[in-house]
């Protein structure tokens, strides 16, 4: 509804616009010349518009040159424009990015609307042990020079659970409308990142927002879909009794396998209606759900002065277990000339995202820190899980976020001289308010308020000088600053026991005085929940960055391009002694086409190009500066934040988070990259071919160690990765007739990692359930080889008398038949072996357009080759003994335990009561082929534009289009979506489903 | 025109002036922009420098014990529930302990057989030890005494640790010096030196340990950082604590004359400290003996309500309780009914006895002892210490000896030093406050029974019973089949493999292997 009544609005403001367009236009003969100039002008802007996927070194060194040649040529063919991207209906930057450019791989472990995402560019460049590792691989983006902000992992310090991250747990990119972006380039190597200084040691992301322009212009940009409710196979408590009663009847001779086990009377009681009943949950569940987003821009002024505002709004239904999100959005872009060399522009992107979130029982315990009993899971009949769903809208779990980006500059154009200085500014705050009734926790009502925010603030100088000698010699020097400063800070409280459930916040006494006029004891003491049972937390990182670069490009007779940038970048958060990192940046370029083949009309265009260099990489946490150090927390398992002793704080060493010593020099990644271009056949066919080498150096690593001296693990620099791979791009204009067409285009990228070193030139070190070793790669899982069953005692081998014994306990019949792989008659951790790629080795995108008349479709597929995923939804299923019936988290059972996903059918009946786990994740028998295919997009669309005019509607264009996303995919996986797994490649089963959305959009603009 | 430029070209000079400006001023700034300190951690140049430090040194090591006992609830995984008179009904890593069954492969058993939270308290008191001096001589206001004190309770608490991780583990390596970033990898040392060093390290603790703090004790004058003595009553060690847990030491060593005259050192002096007596309601009510703190807590560790320091886990409530004392239907441990009724014996006991139609006569011991499951509800302080069942919130201080414990202990060594007379004198005096006024004991029976079936019954669920049964089976030598694990050394626990992957001096229990 609220969509329509948008439209109506816009539609509204766009007539009206038009009239008092035409009546200007009246005005005038001199006016409407340079109306139509400016269109003429606005129309060409509009093509250049659509740069993109290019490849880096173009961006800068060569990118004045080269933009004139190879690129713009091809621009149709090679890009991705995000114009066409703004087509699916997405909610985030990364499902935008995926797929689209080689090289850049995009997580997207649930279908959630605004759940974190994440990405890396030409492999992870560190083993992803945690959230912290995965939060320091990702690229950066900048919007219009900003560098954006995320939120720091540190609240994980006080997480039990890493699920998710305390607070909105919001996807930092979900603000981004693509309707507003001119311009994505995906910018991989050293020559194109230097610039933008150690944050860009993981790649870059450049996106450039719609300019203003003189002319007066309105776009409306808009969809509405449908995404729809996926179709699951439901079970109830009779169909999972019968699945455990086959174990009961191989290993049991009573039913019973021992004297004091206790079977759950939820699965027992064949009669009870509320587990054995109809499974039909997933009505309440699962829904078709409505998605639309609307964007209008107008933008106008003088060629002195010009702007460009838009508003939008989008509206994303999960179309599981209610999850929605909503974003408004406002843009304003400002030109100023007051001189003909001087240029004010500013720019301020604000945002608002309110998210509805998933109801999992998992992460609603680990919030709030308590598991009640969970003897009995939720029910899978529709009626009580209604009873439920009423429970849980007794209370909120509200999630707001506010961004606001936006940057002033004021450049100084003297000519050849260059100037301009940039303030930057990125806030991004998210609130948490959660309420949880009584009747959800046995009784207990539950409050909790967070709000974080994280903070940048940067003040950038550059200035440019260019010069030519005798024609053929172009210079270009460069000196930049800038001084960044960053804030994170979170402040946490929550609460259990309100008075009732009516007061729904955590108050506080706010009276200092008594009315007598004495000190109020109770001044700021919770008035509503007992004030011991109130918990507060506050967490505060700072990290300042200064730096400085000088670059110089060289071309000659734009043959040869070389370049140079040396870097020296500070950091608050490297060690006093090791402040300051020098880096440099060589690269160079070679046209063949302009040196050799000049002639040649088959080789339309042959670069050659090659950068290295070194780029220092950042600590995202400020307590390595310290060296050793004291920290507050004294916990222990269960009560992490424990206060301190008789309520005074207490100091100790680190010991849960690890020794750290002097002399952690700055880690840093060289990277070489050599590639060309090609542009063939009239420059319809366009090759991009890049090899790369990463190689990540000192980088910081947990190394178990030090245990009697209390240290979990003494953190230690010296650990080296290699990331090696090729990105290849292929686009060929196929058919090029004036009423039919066909262009297609192939992205991918090769990626391989190994580990090449560890601190203290140690060859390998086991990191909780996973080995690093060096020479392999840091992606593989660590696992036990199964090859079957003991189906009996005696096929259990004897050792010197005694059977064959996993870790000290001996096997028996039941037990998982595990290789001996050393040979040494025992099977233990040796006996594991790296097996499977969590990252995938082959991933890209395949693109194709066809174009007839005024109609256009699109097919778009996506792929992973040669991942792996651990299936431990599937093993956790099967592993009932160890998760039943405590108040822990492994005993938590989700709505979703009642869909049956995956093939029951594949795995060994094995003996659950024994001691040595027999479905234990650490081995091979759920290790699953995660390869897959996925049509993702399908769209056809009819632009309009010619006949609009024929009726005299003045537009620049019009087009309608329809779209189908997510349409199949097709993989060996037998479990839900083999993309929806977390970042360290385990299915627990916690993602929300990726719809399949139909929707039906208008673009326009006048 | 010209003059436009003009103008242009001194706008340029003053903006080219700004920026140069701008450039240095960005320079000069750098170094100080840089240079901030976290507000997370506390550097080492932060450190040890004021009274405060100190305080929130001593009181880390503090904190680091009680963290390490209540890990897991490892302090009655290692106590109460190895002896497998409790049972769990869901629980298989606790079905494994209980079993004997050590190199199962559940996260909890893991984390039991890996020292490193023991031996964080042993680095923090080393640490302590070592760089207190620098807070001596930078602030004033830290007074000889009070490092004198200081010392003390880190020595104290560092010999303590050794104590308990050798109980653990028999053999373990041995450090008394932090080592700060010349970190070395040890061998095991025998435990058998390492008590005897504990036992030097406590008697010289002991010699400077006040009896009270902040009450005019001779050896601690005036008010211990600033707080009277209600803060601190039961929360730090005292001289007392200090011959208690001498006691035990010595007991474990199997010294047991020394015992006699820790115990009896205890006994003289117990209520200088303001320690008490529990009568049976005090000792189960939900806000007696083992709520909050108080001085009567011998030695133990306190999680204060009024402090915020309660905690859903690491209180042995967490294990025991279920319905109808708190809304948990099935409980991690249980004792069987068969089980508590023999060892609860004893006509009137307080405690927990049946009257001659079978029914119990009070619930302090257990609830619902005709269910399914009897509750084991002895300790159950609930929130601020009331019965409220919907919210499984603890507050229980950890307790690791009181003066019953060191009564009875005393009553062993005087036994096993043949003062039958003397023994039976101790065990009743404790028996007596139970309720149990018409004990008989003939002389055909063996005191040590009566002792060791007292401290079950007294002790239980306070982390003892595994210790005890070690001790009394030593004294006793008639269970072959617990005898053998004794000398195959199968009463340790095994050292976690994390633990020997990372430091390859370190060798299995070869009962674990």
């Amino acid at each position: 509804m609220r969509y329509l009544w948008l439209c109506f609005v816009v539609f509204a403001a766009i007539t009206t616009n038009a009239l008092t367009c035409l009546a200007k236009e009246n005005e005038g003969k001199k006016s409407k010349v340079n109306k139509v100039k400016r269109a003429a002008l606005h129309n060409k802007s509009f093509i250049r518009r659509d740069t993109t996927a290019k490849d880096t070194l173009l961006k800068d060194s060569m990118n004045i040159i080269i933009r004139h040649t190879l690129y713009n040529k091809l621009s149709d063919s090679v890009t991705k424009k995000p114009y066409d991207l703004s087509k699916f209906p997405a909610v985030s930057l990364q499902q935008l990015l995926k797929g689209q450019f080689a090289g850049l791989y995009v997580q997207e472990p649930s279908g959630e609307p605004g759940s974190v995402q994440n990405m890396f560019m030409h492999g992870a460049p560190m083993p992803l042990l945690s959230q912290r590792d995965v939060y320091q691989s990702q690229p950066l983006v900048v919007l219009d020079g900003i560098p954006l902000v995320t939120e720091h992992p540190f609240a994980y310090d006080i997480q039990l659970y890493d699920y998710t991250r305390m607070g909105t747990a919001t996807n930092p990119f979900a603000h981004i409308d693509m309707n507003n972006i001119a311009s994505i380039e995906v910018l991989k190597d050293l020559s194109a990142t230097a610039v933008y200084g150690p944050r860009a040691v993981n790649g870059v992301i450049v996106l450039t927002s719609k300019k203003p322009v003189s002319a007066k212009s309105i776009t409306f940009d808009s969809y509405i879909g449908l995404a729809q409710r996926p179709g699951v196979t439901t079970i109830n408590g009779k169909y999972e009794n019968a699945f455990r009663q086959r174990f009961y009847d191989l290993y049991t001779t009573n039913g019973r396998y021992s004297d004091d086990e206790n079977y759950p009377i939820y699965l027992s009681d064949s009669l009870n209606n509320v587990y054995s009943g109809k499974s039909d949950w997933s009505d309440l569940y699962y829904r078709n759900a409505v998605v639309y987003g609307i964007n209008f821009g107008i933008s106008g002024g003088t060629d002195r002065a010009n702007f460009r505002f838009s508003l939008g709004d989008l509206k994303n239904n999960g179309v599981a277990d209610g999850t929605v999100l909503n974003r408004y959005s406002a843009m304003f872009n400002i030109n100023m000339k007051p001189i003909k060399w001087l240029l004010f522009s500013a720019m301020v992107n604000a945002n608002r995202l309110d998210r509805q979130r998933n109801k999992y029982l998992r992460d609603r315990f680990a919030q709030i820190n308590y598991f009640p009993d969970l003897s009995a899971p939720l029910p899978p009949n529709k009626e009580y899980y209604a009873d439920y769903l009423t429970q849980y809208k007794k209370g909120f779990d509200n999630n707001k976020i506010n961004i606001v980006d936006g940057y002033a500059k004021i450049g100084l154009d003297l000519g050849k001289f260059k100037f301009t200085t940039t303030f930057n500014v990125d806030y991004n705050e998210g609130y948490r308010d959660v309420f949880y009734a009584r009747t959800l926790l046995q009784g207990n009502s539950y409050a909790s308020n967070y709000f974080g925010y994280s903070q940048r603030i940067m003040a950038d100088n550059m200035a440019s000088y260019d010069l030519t000698i005798n024609k053929v010699n172009n210079f270009h020097f460069e000196l930049g600053q800038s001084t960044q400063w960053d804030t994170y800070k979170y402040s946490n409280a929550y609460a259990y026991k309100g008075v009732n459930d009516y007061i729904k916040i955590d108050l506080l006494d706010s009276n200092p005085k008594n009315p007598d006029g004495s000190d109020n004891g109770n001044y700021l003491n919770p008035t509503a929940f007992p004030r011991e049972l109130t918990f507060r937390f506050l967490d505060k990182i700072r990290h300042n960055l200064v730096s400085f670069y000088a670059k110089t490009d060289y071309s000659f007779k734009e043959k040869y391009f070389l370049s140079a940038t040396v870097r020296a970048d500070g950091s608050s958060n490297a060690q006093p002694t090791s402040r300051w990192f020098y880096s440099p940046v060589l690269s160079a370029a070679w046209s063949i086409k302009k040196e050799l083949l000049d002639n040649s009309t088959i080789i339309n265009d042959l670069i050659l190009r090659a950068s290295a260099g070194r780029l220092g990489r950042l600590n995202a946490f400020d307590n390595y500066a310290q060296g050793p150090q004291y920290t507050a927390s004294v916990g222990y398992t269960g009560n992490l934040t424990v206060p301190g002793y008789n309520a005074f704080g207490v100091l100790t060493r680190p010991y849960s988070t690890g020794w750290v010593g002097y002399g952690i020099p700055w880690s840093y990644s060289d990277q070489l990259n050599i590639g060309t271009d090609a542009g063939l056949l009239n420059n319809r066919l366009h090759l991009s071919v890049d090899w790369y080498l990463k190689q990540e150096k000192n980088l910081l690593i947990g190394i178990p160690a030090f245990a009697e001296y209390g240290y979990k693990q003494s953190i230690e620099s010296g650990m080296a990765v290699n990331n090696t791979g090729i990105d290849v791009s292929i686009s060929a204009d196929i058919i090029r007739n004036t009423n039919f067409g066909w262009t297609s285009s192939l992205n991918l990228n090769h990626n391989s990692n190994k580990l090449k070193a560890l601190p203290r030139g140690l060859d390998q070190i086991i990191v909780n359930n996973k080995l690093l070793k060096v020479g392999s790669p840091v992606d593989q899982y660590w696992l036990l080889i199964n090859d079957g069953i003991y189906k009996s005692e005696n096929e259990v081998p004897i050792v010197n008398g005694q059977p064959l014994k996993y870790n000290g306990i001996a096997l028996h019949a039941g037990d998982p038949r595990w290789r001996d792989i050393n040979g040494d008659n025992v099977i233990d951790n040796n006996d594991k072996v790296l097996k499977g790629h969590s990252l995938p080795k082959i991933s890209g995108g395949y693109d194709n357009n066809f174009r007839y008349g005024n109609w256009n479709l699109n097919i778009n597929l996506y792929f992973n080759l040669g991942r792996d995923l651990i299936h431990q939804e599937m093993a956790n299923r099967f592993d009932f003994i160890n998760r039943e019936g405590n108040s822990d988290v492994n005993s938590v059972k989700e709505i979703t335990f009642w869909e049956k996903r995956g093939d029951y059918n594949k795995y060994p009946l094995y003996n659950p009561w024994s001691t040595v786990i027999p479905y234990r994740v650490d081995q091979d028998l759920f290790l699953e082929n995660a390869s897959f295919l996925k049509l993702r997009t399908v769209s056809i669309g009819y632009d309009l534009t010619k006949a609009m005019r024929a009726k005299k509607i003045k537009l620049t264009r019009f087009y309608v289009y329809a779209t189908a996303n997510n349409v199949f995919t097709i993989t060996p996986y037998t479990g839900q979506d083999p993309e929806l797994v977390s970042y360290d490649g385990y299915d627990t089963g916690y993602g929300l489903p990726i719809p399949r959305t139909y929707t039906l959009g208008v673009k326009m603009e006048l | 025109m010209k003059n436009d430029h003009k103008n242009h070209v001194v706008k340029m000079k003053k903006t080219l002036c700004i920026v140069l400006i701008l450039f240095s001023a960005a320079i000069t700034s750098c170094n100080k922009t840089l240079d901030i300190d976290s507000t997370r951690v506390v550097g080492e140049k932060n450190m040890w420098n004021k009274l405060e430090d100190a305080r929130a040194g001593i009181l880390g090591v503090y904190a680091l014990t009680r963290a390490a006992l209540s890990d897991n609830d490892s302090h009655w995984l290692y106590g109460d529930v190895r002896t497998g008179e409790f049972i769990s009904p869901n629980r298989q890593d606790l079905k494994a302990i209980s079993s004997n069954q050590l190199n199962a492969s559940y996260p909890t058993v893991e984390a039991l057989s890996d020292w490193t939270r023991f031996y964080a308290i042993i680095n923090a008191a080393n640490i302590f030890l070592e760089r207190v001096g620098d807070v001596k001589a930078a602030d004033k206001r830290y007074t000889e005494n009070n490092m004198i004190v200081d010392v003390a309770q880190a020595r104290f608490l560092r010999a303590f640790t050794y104590f308990y991780i050798v109980r653990i583990w028999g053999d373990v390596p041995f450090i008394t010096a932090s080592h700060d970033g010349k970190f070395e990898n040890q061998p095991r040392e025998s435990g058998d030196k390492i008590l005897i060093w504990a036992q030097q390290e406590m008697l010289k603790a002991a010699a400077d340990l006040p009896f009270v703090y902040s009450n005019n004790d001779v050896q601690q004058p005036g008010n211990y950082y600033n707080e009277d003595a209600t803060r601190w009553g039961g929360a730090l060690a005292t001289k007392n604590t200090a011959y208690a847990v001498l006691a035990h030491l010595a007991a474990w060593q199997g010294n047991y004359t020394e015992v006699a005259t820790y115990t009896k050192f205890v006994e003289d002096n117990y209520g200088k400290s303001g320690i008490n007596f529990q009568s049976t309601e005090d000792l189960t009510k939900s806000n007696g003996f083992f709520f909050n703190k108080n001085t009567s807590q011998m030695f133990g560790f306190n999680s204060d309500w009024g402090h915020v320091e309660g905690s859903v886990a690491g209180h042995l409530e967490e294990l025991t309780l279920a319905e109808p004392v708190v809304n948990k239907k099935v409980p991690d441990i249980y004792m069987p009914k068969d089980t508590i009724l023999k060892i609860f014996n004893l006509p009137k006991d307080e405690r927990f006895s049946i009257d001659t139609l079978g029914q119990p006569r009070s619930e302090r011991y257990f609830t619902n002892i005709n269910g399914k499951y009897p509750i084991f509800s002895k300790i159950k302080v609930i929130q601020g210490g009331v019965s409220d069942p919907t919210f499984r919130y603890f507050t229980s201080a950890l307790i690791f000896t009181r003066i019953e414990d060191v009564v009875l202990l005393r009553a062993e060594a005087l036994a096993v030093l043949g003062d039958v007379n003397g023994a039976l004198n101790e065990t009743v005096s404790v028996i007596f406050r139970r309720g149990i006024t018409d004990i008989t004991f003939d002389s055909n029976q063996d005191i040590i029974d009566l002792i060791f079936q007292e401290r079950h019954r007294e002790l239980l669920g306070e982390g003892q019973r595994w210790y005890d049964l070690v001790r009394y089976n030593k004294i006793k030598q008639n269970n072959p089949a617990f005898l053998k694990l004794i000398n195959s050394k199968g009463i340790y626990w095994p050292v976690s493999r994390k633990l020997i992957a990372q430091n390859n001096l370190l060798t299995q229990n070869p009962f674990w292997k």
